[in-house]
């Protein structure tokens, strides 16, 4: 007796960006970030041998892989895996693999630093890199497995409105290949990520209290999403679907689209500001003259 | 026959030859190598045609003309083995097929133009009739498309009233709105009350754009509807080729040159879902007409139009109304890959990077040997695989190397498209 089973891949985002509000009020924060998520991880690998894992961190200047360690023959790991107080060797080395990677990650950084700061962290990006591996993975696979992805955002930061395009792109493509976005955020309200779980069909959650976030990663993200209609999860949120016009963002009920370059206005104004093409003054509509075609085709 | 060429060349012509000698056999005998090597070329030097400066035409009104005469009966074409194998073909009809491949062509084209507009128009019997109006909602197109099975096909195709009557709607449309007709033309004959060169001419003259996708052979007079026109002719070889052909017709076309641009008023109306005693329950203006039993219920959310508070299910759509165009901001997000679109990578041999990168930098995959070829982000001076090339450049339109790189990204949005 042979049953299907089915291959759960989880791809976790950890939003690294030392830039981030919660980040820079409490510094073990991170750490509590990292412990909780390890714990998630290998909770995952646990539930089925097949399932598989990554984590990706998202810092300042690029995202880097911290799971699976990038095979390179310069930074081979040579971690000794020698079992520590009878832990499954998978689980020690998921989470030797983690720290060991992102404390390069932080202190390759710090050494880099230079005075410029951007506070916004680059989930976009993140996000596509992870569609990249998954794409990857999906096209690894043997004949005849399934496999479901879902990927795991856990970021501090607030809305960045300058990714849009970035986050739209990668949204629908998610849509498309069938991969779950779920996003955990610890500080405030994102709806460009609300949207993208709405589009998705992932969850979104706001953790009220940090100090429970193993919880809230273990109730809500851990089924896989086969699982999640036989659950009873936190109800969707009510995503704000309107557009926020160009010119002051601000979310519009009615506005004028521009037929080249589809930017939106609130108001008529005789050149797109987007793509400088003219437009013509809404007039009356001028009559058509169709009494005189119809004449001259006879 | 001068003025009949028009870059691609006919064989009697001898315009090629000993086609057989472009597959090489590899080191180890196999073809394998070889024509994976040339559907890769043939899919990079497909991307590398599309440039990002042309302006397109993004509010499409597309009308889709099915041949419905007795030549469709024909069981000629077979789709392929490995089709057979899977489906069980007892009298496996290959007209239903084709319009399974169909349905699939109308989801992937409301996917990718969510703004636009579709309307449907069978001929057989020397008339043409519509069967579907201009609308851009996709499960009404397709269920008009699956009842086709039911009609027989009789009679002959008429090319010139099919025409007339897609003429008769696209010329009410607005000038910023593209006009597109599509033919999927199985028989070598057609029979018309009148010159077709005078409607060929009309169609010209209103901007019709006209593309024929042949399923039997070239038909002169297609060929000519189309040039005239500026669409794209095609015949088909067997049903991936069809699939192919249909797939081309999803992009947006270039702009025709006296294609105005205007600013069209929209709405963008929220889902309120009323809840608690006063909710009342209302049917959707969509639905009000429809026949009882068809998706037509009492619900108390929906869509409200901000202008004049008439209750829609879904978006798309056109408020009967008041006459606004509804969409939500995802439905324009769609189209916004088409105008920043992802540079095309620069192509390196993989042993004059192989020192600084030894893995893909989007998917972590090691380079081997097989990968010849590396490609390069000129923005952000990435290397990725190949395959994360084409999965950039077809689903993803954003490269995760610019993405992830503030500098870079400073750079893609200021960059300001034509």
């Amino acid at each position: 007796m042979s049953e299907e089973v089915d291959i759960s891949l989880l791809v976790i985002i950890l939003d690294t960006n030392p830039a981030q509000k919660k980040l820079r009020e409490d510094t073990h924060i991170l750490t509590l970030c990292l412990e909780s998520i390890i714990a998630l991880a290998n909770s995952h690998l646990m539930l089925k041998a097949t399932n598989k894992l990554a984590i990706l961190a998202c810092h300042r200047k690029s995202t880097e892989f911290l799971y699976p360690p990038p095979q390179t023959a310069a930074g081979a790991s040579t971690l000794s895996m020698r079992q520590i107080d009878g832990q499954y060797e998978l689980f020690t080395q998921v989470e030797k693999t983690v720290r060991q990677n992102l404390q390069n990650l932080v202190m390759q950084d710090v050494r880099n630093i230079t005075t410029e700061s951007s506070t916004e962290s680059l989930l976009a990006g993140a996000i596509a890199m992870a569609l990249c591996y998954i794409h990857r993975l999906e096209v690894e696979l043997p004949a005849g497995s399934k496999m479901n992805s879902r990927v795991l955002t856990v970021t501090g930061s607030a809305d960045s409105a300058s990714q849009y395009m970035s986050y739209m792109n990668v949204f629908f493509t998610a849509q498309k290949q069938n991969v779950t976005l779920d996003v955990c955020s610890l500080d405030q309200d994102m709806g460009l990520l609300q949207q993208g779980c709405d589009i998705t069909g992932g969850l979104y959650l706001r953790i009220p209290q940090i100090q429970g976030l193993l919880q809230y990663l273990l109730w809500v993200f851990l089924p896989e999403p086969p699982i999640r209609k036989k659950l009873v999860l936190p109800p969707p949120v009510k995503v704000d679907y309107r557009a926020a016009c160009f010119c002051h963002r601000e979310l519009i009920d009615i506005g004028f689209v521009c037929s080249v370059c589809l930017s939106i206005f609130c108001k008529f104004s005789p050149i797109c500001t987007t793509c400088h093409t003219v437009f013509k003054s809404p007039g009356p509509l001028p009559i058509k003259p169709r009494r005189r075609k119809s004449s001259s085709a006879k | 026959m001068a003025e009949e060429e028009d870059g691609k060349e006919y064989r009697w012509e001898t315009g090629y030859e000993k086609t057989w000698e472009a597959i090489k056999e590899d080191d180890e005998g196999l073809l394998e190598g070889s024509v994976a090597e040339i559907i890769q070329r043939a899919k990079r030097k497909r991307q590398a045609e599309r440039h990002g400066n042309t302006r397109l035409g993004m509010m499409r009104h597309i009308y889709l003309v099915i041949d419905n005469s007795e030549c469709m009966n024909n069981q000629d074409l077979k789709p392929t083995r490995q089709l057979c194998n899977s489906k069980n073909l007892i009298n496996f009809n290959l007209f239903h097929y084709y319009l399974q491949l169909l349905e699939g062509f109308i989801d992937e084209f409301f996917d990718q133009n969510p703004i636009s507009q579709m309307g449907i128009i069978i001929t057989k019997n020397k008339r043409a009739e519509r069967i579907s109006e201009l609308a851009g909602n996709s499960r009404k197109h397709i269920k008009a498309v699956q009842q086709l099975n039911q009609i027989p096909c009789s009679g002959e195709p008429s090319l010139q009233n099919a025409l007339e009557l897609a003429l008769r709607s696209l010329k009410m449309l607005p000038s910023h709105a593209s006009r597109e007709i599509l033919i999927l033309m199985g028989s070598l004959t057609t029979c018309d009350p009148g010159d077709i060169s005078v409607t060929i001419q009309n169609l010209k003259s209103q901007g019709v754009r006209c593309s024929v996708i042949a399923l039997a052979a070239e038909v002169h007079v297609c060929r000519r509807l189309c040039r005239e026109t500026g669409g794209l002719f095609g015949v088909i070889l067997d049903d991936c080729h069809y699939k192919d052909q249909l797939l081309q017709h999803v992009d947006p076309p270039p702009a025709a040159t006296f294609l105005d641009s205007s600013l069209i008023k929209m709405g963008f109306p929220h889902h309120n879902i009323l809840e608690g005693k006063e909710a009342s329950l209302t049917m959707c203006m969509c639905h009000v007409d429809a026949p009882d039993g068809e998706d037509s219920k009492l619900k108390s959310g929906g869509y409200f139009c901000p202008q004049c508070y008439s209750k829609y299910c879904e978006l798309p759509v056109e408020c009967k109304a008041c006459g606004l165009t509804l969409v939500s901001a995802p439905h324009l997000a769609r189209s916004y890959h088409h105008l920043f679109p992802v540079e095309n990578f620069i192509e390196l041999e993989y042993k004059d990077v192989k020192e600084a990168n030894e893995l893909c930098y989007a998917c972590q995959k090691k380079f081997a040997d097989i990968d010849k070829h590396v490609y390069e982000c000129g923005k952000c001076s990435r290397i990725f695989c190949l395959d994360c090339d084409l999965f950039i450049h077809d689903s993803l339109h954003t490269c995760p190397g610019c993405a992830t790189n503030p500098t870079t990204l400073q750079d893609i949005l200021t960059s300001a498209p034509s």
